[in-house]
């Protein structure tokens, strides 16, 4: 091997670790360790100058490995990694010390700071000594996409996707596409029909040659990795079919939270009580009325059914507040001379148009009857000798009084919730789901329809609930996601991850089961595992776990982390 | 015209004579090796006396095989002894190669030691309160016994060791395999570990394996076992995938999990650790309660895990002791 020539790099970052770090100090001690050719420090070693000495250092120094003691690699790796790679340097011969995250920010004491950057600087350094240079790895990227559902989400995701050119199969359960949407009459707040949206959507599928239809169907294998996944799907229970896709879209969506399990609204047992889906089928029957044929004279709507209570679901299901002002005003117009109260928690009208929807809708003489958090209305039936089929008892927030309302037709606004099947989905595309049962994304925020697993996205409300505007936009950008990646045409696979020497490999299958990424693989001919670079995360589960050492974690091998470990110890 | 005798020494430090006993168990081979080679010094075999390895000169032996720990001065004398006297010197068996068995003695100290076997023992004449001192003054004389350290080493902590053969004890197809090597001249590059396998144990094992997931680990005795199906699948705790193969998969083929005595595979850093991994991501279950539940299914795991190898571990000696 080269002798070593490391040149070591101690940002200031500005004031954010020199304010509680001597850099001078860290910079001269780091001069003196073993393999050091070169020490400097610098205000910002992230700006263009800083990396610029970095690059220059490397084609005039010969530099041969880089360690910079900065930020968080989260923060920066990439960025002096992509320096060293300008300077004709592997990238992975580049290591960061974290002065600042786990130094200047969370110490006061500044010699015992500077002592620690010290520290951890050595560890660097004597990691990077054991560093290799690594090389990534690149795969075919399949352009055909998996859609699960054929739901608003996975109908808009599909189309996205088809009219780019690229083949398309949707896998749907049951026997119709449209899914949640097709049991709705008109949407909130402008009052379009959700039948035509998604008819129109249906039609448009239909019409692609690009897109395949599996209608109850169901997916039930998935295996290798982003570009290349296997998925076997059958059809009315029968024999599965294999078919290759690049990506796969999950757009399973909810069902509705079942109201029989809040035993105060008497749902199911008083016939006048009903969901807001029952109330679907009634508006798009045409004709609102009582479970025996008459006009409601007064009709009450209570919200969070399910939803933002700590007995059943703790979230908001975030559509029921603009729908239940939808059912406000569509009783108002189809029967002028019926009393609407609608009981709230709280109203949630955060999206476009939604609070002026509800200004419109305060205005148009219903009821508005706030309950606590925690509390509930309580309904029972009325005496005979009242000119109602129930009364409904509520303590009103705002007044502070208790008040008895009077009702014909009582809706009960469920929320949504994740599908009974949707931890086999998650089983089956290894994804994960939250407390609540909703499918996790990669970043709650930066990567909204990613998930951990590498070419399977997520869109609508299997993520979490939603409403059409958002679901769509989804279903368009996972669609977005997968066209950008199609478009590559390949796909680049990180140097860093686990591979079996296969020497070494005993086939005791130990890390068979343990891959979260099913990125592991057991050859029965040969008895032995091997890891598949493209769907590895290099999480190390496989490389601990191993117990004859036959897996190696590429980039943190036994002999960097001891290294590293002795460097924090000395 | 025959060719130079070997000159061999068999040496036992702190050992049971099991070794020993497996030399002696290749049979009729001994007697070959009798022919080929002067044995010069085998307390528990033949004849041969501290002072006559002492007056030789140093290299004069061609092999050296020792077997067990190192837990005393005289222990370390001899290692130092036949190091200098030998051209090979083997560290020979799971004590001398890792700690063996007397090695789980680090787990206390060397008070506590003396204490339940000087002071506490039910067979002591009541009152008398005599441990062992390395030199005690008896009747104007002067007796010195080996001093009694306070930890066990491996023969490699105190002395460079040119070859390892594993085992409790080791194998004897593998021990005449190693003497043939020697004598033939066809042995690996020094440090080598000899008479073993490069893989661990599952790769000779027969049982049948499929993906591992462990609900509850059972003792031997409290489980028919399926003879065909991996003993660690059933949840019987078998080090078998941590450990170095080259025993002839002894203990899974009579329905015993492997207990380790081969040592880690080529490149473990601690052989107990990695077990302790590899047990840990077997274990179905996420829930933390169920887990303990489990894990305390799983009697006594450093005496499992570390049970030939703690003086080789990262983890040495108890805290203070």
């Amino acid at each position: 091997m080269e002798d070593l020539k490391i040149g070591v790099y101690v940002c200031n970052c500005g004031t954010n670790i020199a304010h509680v770090i001597d850099a001078e100090s860290v910079k001269n001690y780091a001069a003196t360790l073993p393999g050091v050719k070169i020490a400097r420090s610098y205000r910002y070693m992230c700006s263009n100058p800083g990396q610029e000495m970095i690059v220059e250092d490397i084609r005039s120094q010969g530099l041969n490995r880089v360690v910079v003691a900065a930020c968080s690699p989260r923060m920066h790796e990439r960025t002096f990694r992509n320096a060293c790679r300008t300077a004709g340097l592997n990238p992975y011969l580049c290591e960061m010390a974290n002065i600042r995250e786990q130094c200047s920010w969370v110490h006061n004491d500044s010699v015992a700071a500077t002592e620690k950057a010290m520290a951890l600087t050595r560890a660097a350094v004597l990691r990077v000594a054991c560093q290799e240079p690594l090389e990534g790895l690149t795969a075919e990227m399949c352009p055909t996409t998996l859609v699960l559902g054929g739901g608003i989400a996975g109908l808009t995701a599909a189309l996205e996707l088809a009219d780019g050119g690229f083949p398309v199969v949707i896998v749907e359960r049951a026997d119709r596409l449209g899914g949640n949407l097709t049991r709705v009459d008109l949407t909130a707040p402008h009052f379009d029909s959700a039948r035509d949206l998604v008819r129109e959507r249906i039609a448009h599928v239909r019409g692609n040659p690009n897109v395949t239809v599996m209608l109850r169907s169901e997916l039930r294998s998935l295996s290798g990795f982003v570009g290349n996944f296997t998925a076997e799907i059958a059809t009315n229970g029968g024999k599965p079919t294999k078919v290759r896709v690049g990506n796969v879209v999950v757009a399973t969506g909810y069902k509705e939270f079942d109201a029989s399990r809040v035993t105060h609204f008497g749902y199911g047992k008083l016939p006048n009580v009903i969901t807001s889906f029952d109330f679907e089928r009634m508006l798009r029957a045409g004709r609102i009325e009582t479970k025996d044929g008459r006009l409601p004279q007064y009709a009450a709507i209570i919200h969070c059914v399910g939803s933002r209570s700590e007995e059943f679901h703790a979230y908001c299901s975030r559509v029921c507040c603009m729908t239940a002002l939808k059912y406000a005003n569509e009783i108002k117009s189809a029967i002028p001379t019926c009393y609407v109260s609608d009981l709230y928690i709280d109203m949630h009208a955060f999206g476009k148009g939604c609070e002026d929807f509800y200004k419109r809708s305060s205005e148009a003489k219903t009821l508005f009857l706030m309950y606590g958090k925690g509390d509930h209305p309580v309904i029972r039936r009325a005496a005979s000798t009242d000119d109602c089929d129930m009364l409904i008892e509520v303590e009103e927030k705002l007044s502070g009084e208790h008040i008895e309302i009077p009702a014909d037709l009582v809706i009960l606004m469920v929320g949504m919730e994740a599908r009974a099947d949707a931890a086999d989905v998650a089983h089956v595309v290894n994804i994960s789901q939250d407390k609540s049962g909703w499918f996790i994304e990669s970043h709650p925020k930066l990567d909204p329809v990613a998930t951990t697993t590498d070419g399977v996205y997520i869109a609508g409300t299997c993520a979490a609930p939603k409403d059409i505007p958002d679901t769509v936009a989804q279903a368009r950008a996972a669609a977005a996601r997968i066209l950008a990646k199609i478009a590559k045409g390949k796909i680049e696979i990180d140097g860093v991850f686990a591979e079996v020497n296969e020497e070494q490999c005993s086939g005791c299958r130990m890390c068979n089961e343990l891959c979260p990424y099913s990125a592991i693989e057991f050859d029965a001919d040969k008895k032995r595992s091997h890891v598949i670079p493209a769907a590895c995360k290099a999480c190390g589960a496989c490389v601990a776990a191993c117990p004859s050492a036959a897996i190696k974690g590429r980039h943190f091998t036994d002999a960097q982390i001891f290294a590293q470990i002795e460097g924090v110890l000395l | 015209m025959a060719a130079k005798k070997l000159q061999i020494a068999l040496y036992w430090g702190a050992a049971c004579g099991g070794c020993d006993v497996a030399v002696l168990d290749t049979n009729e081979f001994i007697l070959t090796v009798g022919e080929a080679a002067d044995i010069r010094l085998w307390p528990i075999a033949a004849d041969g006396k501290y002072q006559d390895i002492e007056a030789m000169a140093d290299g004069e032996l061609d092999l050296s095989l020792f077997n067990g720990a190192v837990r005393n001065s005289e222990n370390e004398h001899i290692a130092k002894l036949l190091r200098r006297k030998s051209k090979l010197l083997v560290a020979f068996g799971s004590c001398a190669h890792l700690g063996g068995i007397p090695g789980l003695a680090n787990l206390t100290s060397k008070e506590d030691i003396f204490a339940t076997a000087y002071l506490g023992n039910a067979s002591i004449e009541p009152g008398n309160r005599t441990v062992p001192h390395p030199k005690t003054q008896v009747n104007g004389h002067s007796l010195e016994i080996p001093a009694f350290y306070r930890r066990v080493y491996r023969l490699s902590d105190v002395v460079d060791v040119d070859y390892f053969v594993p085992g409790c004890p080791p194998e004897p197809s593998q021990i005449k395999n190693v003497l043939l090597a020697v004598v033939k001249g066809e042995l690996p590059p020094k440090k080598s570990v000899v008479g073993a396998s490069e893989r661990t144990l599952c790769d000779d094992c027969a049982r049948r394996k499929t993906e591992k997931k462990v609900k509850r680990f059972y003792r031997p005795w409290e489980i028919i076992q399926d003879p065909e199906r991996c003993l660690l699948e059933q949840g019987i705790v078998c080090m078998g995938p941590a450990t170095r193969s080259g025993c002839g998969v002894r203990c899974p083929n009579s329905n015993q999990g492997c207990r380790g005595c081969y040592g880690p595979a080529p490149g473990v850093v601690d052989h107990g650790a990695k077990f302790l991994s590899a047990i840990s991501s077997i274990i179905d279950s996420k829930d933390p309660k169920e887990i303990d539940a489990i894990l305390g299914t799983l009697p006594d795991f450093i005496g499992i895990a570390y049970r030939f190898g703690l003086p080789a571990s990262i983890l040495q000696r108890r805290h203070g002791a």
